[in-house]
């Protein structure tokens, strides 16, 4: 999009405080009366040194430290974890535990998502779809505290296999959640296809082509609703996944809608992922022996997390402890897209825009708007913006 | 899309693992294959360029991440691994540094993204990356004292004091 350059500048400094998220953000956009001109990020906030703690801790309390990374994907760090040091090791975990790993990472991608669409329609302004959203993901948030005793911290993976069975009587009442969830998710695709004052919101928003989004490093469900056909749970599959297989959900048009769709379309692959494990649950051992010492040497683990891949890189020096772990989550890669979108949009869409990418909004209700022009600096609140960006549409509406 | 089953992506990963090193070979000092699906490219620091270059062009998949590595004191040296993938198949650019003054070149104008895995290489491990377009901190405070670089092995570690 085209921007204009005058002399009334406002830069909105947007931020630091996230401090529910692993990567809470400064964010600060210049805008030329309503279009953003510039954006720019600070990080590491709340940056608990995760990665220089590890060298200090023996490989088992390092499991507990990594799903500590992140509170919405806890499981799919201490994944991604425990097959790096399997690895190592030479060890492989059972097919049993194999399979329950992969049942409780598409349960957790689950609650990510329904999470996402919560937030998602409330930035919009759609305050009823995310209070039904955020009721339907109780129900897998009680399974999961069914399994593991849990909500977010499931806890369900050791080095070597997974700390839990699931029982007949608990597969029976995932199968229950996971019908009665697909019922409200087909409803959910009918109404972000059809509602016309969120439609406005989304359809042609925040649109990045597939060229943009292999410039701009984007993963996950955000890169396949641009048509990048990348998830790791395909190309290279990992764990459960080589014997239940995923299928990869990719849309082409490359805006908000589209990532809504896209997240949408994957939670009818997640139940249908889940049922297929449920009936075809490998009997066997939950875990296999892990030598205390992991021999020395180097690996990489990929995994698919809710936001797209996640990168482990594992150095042991043949002790106890590792001699480095390097992890790249997957919203470092999609921050930047954020600051290339925001340019020659409205200040109205940054809500939906920062959302979009799916990262923690709880946390960022705090904001100020400082008038560079005037020299009258008022605080604004994240609330306040996004009261904002509805008021504006429904301006926009009635002037038409 | 359909899944692939194991034995195709296996093929296409040779196949991808075939074409990194034609692509890569004139510039490498010595290839490794530590897994089925890697390879570990060594290169000079005055290479990189080059090879991110070629990789690039080739359109030969992704920069999944910039990993440093303290190799040790006793060594004298740092290393930085860029690690591309693309499918199953991960190639590492492996480049070693002296740890006095130790500099890479910057790959953002060919891989726009690195910037923040630059900026973090930069204050983690003390690492200059000549040219990066914003070389200022990403992570680390505004008070974090100067020449510390945290993730470096010799790098002054504080025992938590428990709050009684």
């Amino acid at each position: 999009m085209q921007t204009q350059e005058t002399e009334k500048k406002f830069i909105f400094p947007i931020g630091p405080q996230h401090p529910a998220l692993k990567e809470p953000g400064h964010f600060e956009f210049t805008v030329d009366g309503e279009v953003v001109t510039a954006a720019t990020v600070r990080l590491g906030y709340v940056h608990r040194g995760i990665e220089k703690a590890v060298e200090t801790r023996n490989w088992v309390q390092n499991l507990y430290l990594l799903e500590r990374v992140c509170g919405i994907c806890s499981h799919i760090h201490a994944t991604a974890y425990c097959l790096g040091v399997e690895q190592l090791a030479g060890v492989s975990a059972p097919p049993r535990a194999q399979a329950i790993r992969e049942v409780i990472s598409e349960m957790e991608r689950i609650h990510s998502h329904l999470l996402w669409l919560g937030v998602a329609a409330h930035e919009a302004g759609f305050d009823t779809l995310f209070m039904y959203a955020w009721r339907d993901r109780e129900t897998i948030m009680n399974l999961l505290e069914e399994l593991s005793g849990n909500r977010v911290h499931y806890s369900a993976n050791v080095l070597g296999g997974v700390k839990f069975d699931i029982s007949p009587e608990q597969a029976a009442s995932i199968r229950k959640g996971m019908d009665f969830l697909e019922g409200r998710t087909c409803h959910y695709i009918e109404e972000v296809l059809h509602d016309p004052a969120l439609l406005e919101r989304t359809q042609g928003i925040g649109t990045t082509t597939r060229e943009q989004a292999e410039q701009w490093g984007i993963v996950g469900p955000t890169a396949r609703a641009s048509g990048v056909a990348r998830d790791i749970r395909v190309d290279a599959p990992y764990g459960g996944y080589v014997q239940f297989p995923v299928e990869m959900v990719i849309d082409t048009a490359g805006d908000l809608l589209a990532r809504f769709t896209v997240r949408l379309k994957e939670l009818l692959e997640c139940y249908r992922v889940v049922r297929t494990i449920l009936e075809n649950l490998p009997a066997g051992d939950l875990t296999v022996r892990m030598p205390r010492r992991i021999k020395a040497g180097e690996t990489i683990s990929r995994v698919e997390a809710p936001r797209g891949e996640l990168f482990y890189f594992l150095k042991s020096n043949g002790t106890d402890t590792p001699e480095r772990i390097k992890v790249r989550t997957p919203s470092i890669c999609n921050w930047e897209s954020v600051l290339k979108l925001a340019i020659g949009h409205q200040l109205a869409d940054m809500p939906m825009l920062l959302v979009g990418i799916d990262p923690c909004f709880s946390c960022s209700d705090r904001m100020v708007i400082v008038n560079r022009g005037h020299d009258n600096a008022s605080p604004w609140t994240w609330e306040q913006l996004r009261q904002y960006g509805i008021a504006f549409y429904k301006n926009a509406r009635r002037g038409q | 899309m359909t899944p692939l089953d194991p034995n195709q992506v296996k093929e296409r990963s040779e196949a991808l693992l075939q074409s990194a090193k034609t692509v890569l070979g004139s510039w490498a000092a010595a290839i490794a294959a530590p897994a089925p699906n890697r390879i570990d490219v060594t290169l000079t620091p005055d290479d990189l360029e080059r090879a991110v270059s070629t990789l690039v062009t080739a359109r030969w998949g992704y920069l999944a991440a910039i990993t440093g590595l303290d190799i040790g004191v006793t060594s004298g040296m740092l290393e930085v691994l860029y690690h591309f993938c693309s499918d199953a198949v991960i190639v590492t650019l492996r480049v070693q540094i002296p740890r006095e003054n130790p500099a890479v070149p910057s790959i953002c104008d060919k891989i726009p993204y690195a910037d923040l895995y630059e900026r973090e290489l930069m204050e983690m491990f003390g690492i200059t990356v000549t040219n990066t377009p914003s070389p200022t901190r990403l992570f680390v405070a505004e008070d974090w004292p100067e020449g510390v670089f945290p993730l470096r092995k010799d790098a002054p570690v504080q025992e938590p004091t428990i709050r009684a």
